[in-house]
């Protein structure tokens, strides 16, 4: 009986372990070897060396990708966190459908990132999109949302935080309600404006909060595929090419099966370094 | 395994679970098509019609040939045919003849030695200098020497004009140079609902920069404006030319002055048949998608693309050349190419014309007194089978998909952005295009 | 004063996350002329969009794949997660750290640089078009193993001890014994995972290419990208629109759920 039971951890734990030899060690080690060769998968692999990585440093759309993503979460990051926090105060009163506001808030984050991007793309047309016909009643102008290569990234980028900020709100909620009534009322005491309050005991107590979404966020924005694979197909002029859907081009449309590897273990390396950077400067930071 | 006597229940639901993996295994491996022992699987492309042509050819030929029976398949459904056809390359699931495979394609699988050559077999060489002029049977020679392709079905890509809107803006018949098409844009411009932008436009092509996109706008006018000329030959680039500049100019003008839209008009619904565009680059198919849906009064007619004003002679166009293949898989090669002797009679051309409306890609098809009743009856076809005279194909060349990605993205910046001169766009692609060629 | 000021501001707010929603319900099921105008409503409501829907695409057949999938994956990370989760926090043996620490690795590990070996894989093993090749890559679940180690550590121990002295085997204590106890666990795991993969279209894209295996949001991608819908918009929207109709349906009944799974997630990060 107690051999048994000592085998029993063991025979627990293989399962995953099989797993995570198949499905994650041996495609890392392969992608190792990938990186180094020529591959279409239908004719033999073809020792090529270092000229994948010659060719990407060289590739223009390989550094286009990494500047769209900076341009993505430059704009969607403060967006959420502004757009979430402000919800979440208004919401951190005692009303009436309260609980109606978030279910509609955290709507889209439930739903398919396929049907948001749909949507939104009708949204967004430039002749018919409810956006510009709207635009064009109030006597502003119509913007080339999907059209202008500068505006394109920034678009995805509002619609991304109109999907997620929902769960950001419910979040900060959470962390704005499990502040202790006794510091405000204390700090009302001593006669503190909202806005000490706000930065001295607020901000403090939903720290943990704000790290999540820039670490989430950036995660997410280094992730973008469907987004714009449905929406501009990467373009005007490559503004929206992300790295996963160039990866998936020359992976999938392509059959550069090297080329595409070695892209991957770039963007995955970029990936780690940014959130290791992130997790120093803004943990400290508030 | 005494624990589990402790809970029966786990007992019962673990056998489940393995018995679901394993039936999910073998419910999807149904779904992989295998071909059978005696028989030669043939797949054609999953259009209604063809399903129904191939079936009455394969019925026919199992009745003469009982003991040399074809079994017959639609490609199964994807994303898009090639895709199919590659994953069953890689899973070593092809089909014995496929007639489906586009001509691009044929190079690369070719390469990977996928298929069967062709002028090997008895009598090919014979049967295709029947079939197909000099300049076709070029065209689908390989790298090597060998051909891996019969040359089966071609869609031309022509100019199709809305008669009403073109005879409003003076045009009686459509426009065939540049200078007029030109003009034409100019005149059927126009702010309808008067809220200060363009939404009648005199054509559209797909700004979209799939590779693939090339094939019905630059790829045509291309063709057309330099007879015929290749893009790539022997993996030598060869389309930095005054032709290629040309087209890029033209391109660029109808996209600044706003003649075609920038927008994405194809995430509307059809802007041809609601009149916001009045000409479109399009094929075949197009008339039975024009009789479905066109409104009342709608009249159309087809003619060759636009060419430079000093343009003499006839113009060519791209045919988008789907062929036949046989993949070496086959057991049996010769026995397949009996089939396909008599898939591809003229009697059986003449039943496909009937039964699909689209073209055999047969010489002399508009002039042959055998298919006269065919396209008398089908007047809008003719101008097709005229054009059938004047088409390319594509280059061989293994990384022709690569080449048009390439010259797709100097499109977008140059014709439909002005970022770039076209001179400095066409310059710029056959560089990175020689890059990539070996 | 404030107050009114307030509730505008929510009324606004809740608006511009709802309409978006009530646009393509609505011009779904508008004639195809009056699309490209409508704001509200249309003059008459139609089914052709969904008719024309059914007859292009497998679209029901989409849903039970994704259904069979989602639900199988599911299934997996709950019984083994649990299992795991259970191992690394209850019981002692050697490689317990080792492995936790993998546990932690992988989470970190992005996954661009696994996609394209692991579709190679797939390929040899001959799991392209085929649901094994859907659901055994994410049958384990890093989130969900710690979720349920956690979990497990922060139930008393006597609970255990008393399974034990009872006889009963390391399989009936978990099963048995931790699951009844731990709904909030299996709960949360369960909706985030199944919603996860329910809603997951990259690695359907890569790995099925036959219609019949598509899984709905993979169907309905395409559907829209592609040229089968004939540029008829009612019928795109259509498709969107159901494959919006089966979590929003969830979503109306166990909202709360939904909600409280992904807050705790995130408290526990």
């Amino acid at each position: 009986m107690i051999n048994k039971n000592k085998m029993t951890p063991y025979i627990m734990v293989s399962p995953y372990i099989i797993h995570f030899l198949a499905f994650i060690a041996f495609p890392v080690i392969f992608s190792f070897i990938l990186m180094f060769h020529r591959w279409n998968i239908i004719s033999p692999m073809q020792y090529i060396g270092l000229g994948n990585f010659d060719h990407l440093f060289q590739d223009r759309l390989f550094f286009k990708a990494i500047l769209n993503t900076i341009i993505f979460l430059v704009i969607h990051i403060p967006l959420q966190i502004i757009v979430a926090l402000f919800f979440a105060e208004m919401l951190n009163q005692k009303l009436k459908l309260r609980g109606f506001y978030r279910a509609a808030f955290f709507l889209p984050v439930v739903v398919s990132g396929v049907v948001v991007t749909y949507m939104w793309q009708q949204l967004y047309g430039y002749d018919t999109g409810v956006l510009n016909r709207l635009l064009v009643w109030l006597g502003l102008g119509k913007v080339g949302w999907l059209l202008d290569p500068k505006v394109a990234m920034p678009s995805i980028a509002i619609m991304a935080t109109w999907k997620n900020v929902g769960l950001y709100i419910v979040l900060f909620l959470v962390g704005l309600q499990s502040v202790p009534q006794q510091y405000y009322e204390a700090a009302d005491l001593e006669g503190a404006s909202h806005w000490q309050k706000f930065r001295h005991i607020t901000l403090p107590m939903i720290n943990p909060t704000f790290f999540m979404v820039v670490v989430l966020s950036t995660i997410g924005g280094f992730s973008l595929f469907i987004e714009p694979y449905i929406m501009t197909d990467g373009g005007p002029l490559n503004s929206t090419l992300s790295a996963v859907l160039y990866i998936y081009r020359e992976g999938f449309f392509f059959y550069h099966m090297g080329y595409a590897t070695t892209l991957g273990f770039f963007f995955a390396l970029l990936i780690l370094a940014v959130v290791v950077i992130q997790r120093k400067f803004v943990e400290r930071e508030i | 395994m005494k624990k589990l006597n402790c809970f029966p229940g786990l007992v019962k639901y673990q056998n489940f679970y393995f018995l679901l993996i394993f039936l999910l295994n073998f419910y999807s491996c149904h779904n992989k098509q295998l071909s059978s022992n005696n028989q030669i699987l043939y797949w054609s492309s999953n259009n209604t019609y063809e399903i129904e042509f191939s079936r009455a050819v394969v019925k026919e030929w199992n009745r003469l040939n009982p003991d040399q029976r074809v079994k017959f398949q639609p490609v199964p459904e994807g994303q898009s045919s090639e895709e199919v056809i590659l994953a069953a390359v890689v899973g070593k699931t092809t089909p014995d003849i496929y007639s489906n495979m586009w001509q691009g394609d044929v190079e690369a699988y070719a390469d990977a030695g996928v298929l069967v050559a062709l002028d090997t077999l008895p009598g090919f060489l014979e049967f295709l200098n029947l079939r197909c002029d000099s300049q076709t049977i070029a065209e689908v020679t390989s790298r090597d020497g060998h051909i891996y392709q019969i040359p089966w079905k071609i869609n031309p890509i022509m100019l199709i004009s809305n008669v009403n809107m073109m005879k409003k803006i003076g045009f009686v018949t459509p426009p065939v140079t540049y200078s007029e098409f030109l003009k034409a844009g100019e005149s059927f411009k126009k702010d309808i609902d008067g809220d200060g932008y363009v939404d009648q436009w005199v054509g559209y092509s797909e700004v979209m920069v799939r590779w693939w996109q090339r094939f019905f706008d630059f790829y045509p006018l291309y063709l057309a404006a330099s007879h015929g000329a290749p893009l790539v030959r022997n993996n030598k680039i060869l389309f930095d030319n005054i032709f290629a500049v040309n087209v890029f100019k033209f391109l660029q003008i109808l996209y600044e002055r706003n003649y075609f839209s920038k927008e994405r008009l194809s995430a509307r619904q059809d802007v041809f048949l609601s009149g916001v565009i009045a000409t479109r680059f399009t094929g075949p198919w197009e008339i039975m998608h024009a009789e479905n849906f066109k409104p009342e009064g709608f009249e159309y007619e087809f003619s060759p693309v636009p060419v430079p004003d000093e343009f003499k002679g006839e113009p060519y166009t791209y045919c988008d050349p789907k062929n036949i293949v046989i993949f070496n898989t086959c057991k049996d090669p010769k026995i397949a190419w009996e089939f396909l002797k008599m898939l591809t009679t003229k009697e059986k051309d003449l039943l496909f014309l009937e039964m699909t409306n689209q073209l055999p890609r047969r010489q002399n098809i508009a002039e042959d007194p055998f298919f006269e009743n065919y396209f008398n009856r089908n007047p809008k076809m003719l101008p097709f089978a005229r054009q059938a005279k004047f088409v390319k194909g594509t280059d061989t060349s293994p990384v022709l998909k690569e080449i048009f990605d390439i010259i797709s993205q100097e499109y977008e910046a140059c014709v439909v952005y002005s970022k770039k001169s076209p001179e400095q766009a066409i310059a710029d692609a056959a560089k990175a295009a020689r890059l990539i060629v070996y | 004063m404030k107050r009114i000021f307030l509730h505008i501001i929510l009324i606004v707010g809740a608006i511009v996350f709802l309409y978006p929603f009530l646009w393509m319900v609505t011009a779904s099921l508008s004639p195809e002329s009056e699309i490209t105008k409508l704001t509200f409503l249309p003059s008459t409501f139609t089914l052709t969009g969904y008719q024309q829907m059914v007859e292009k695409i497998p679209i029901f057949r989409a849903f039970f794949n994704s259904l069979l999938v989602s639900l199988s994956i599911t299934a997996g990370v709950l019984v083994f997660g649990s299992m795991v989760g259970y191992a690394l926090s209850r019981l002692r043996f050697r490689g317990r750290n080792l492995i936790f620490f993998i546990i932690i690795f992988t989470m970190t590990l992005p996954f661009q640089i696994t996609l394209i070996p692991q579709y190679i894989i797939m390929v040899k093993l001959g799991w392209v078009d085929n649901y094994l090749g859907l659901i055994v890559p994410y049958l384990m679940n890093a989130f969900g193993i710690i979720m349920f180690r956690q979990y497990f550590m922060s139930l008393p121990q006597d609970l255990i001890d008393a399974a034990r002295i009872d006889g009963c085997s390391e399989a009936r204590i978990l099963f048995g014994v931790l699951w009844p106890n731990s709904i909030p666990a299996l709960v949360t795991v369960g909706i985030i995972t199944f919603m996860a993969s329910w809603n997951e279209v990259l690695w359907p894209l890569i790995v099925i290419r036959n219609e019949n295996l598509m899984t709905m949001p993979q169907l309905v991608t395409l559907f829209v990208v592609g040229g089968r819908a004939e540029s008829q918009l009612g019928v795109k929207l259509a498709s969107a629109t159901i494959l919006a109709v089966p979590i929003i349906i969830a979503y109306m009944f166990f909202q709360r759920y939904f909600i409280q799974s992904m807050a705790t997630t995130g408290m526990k990060e």
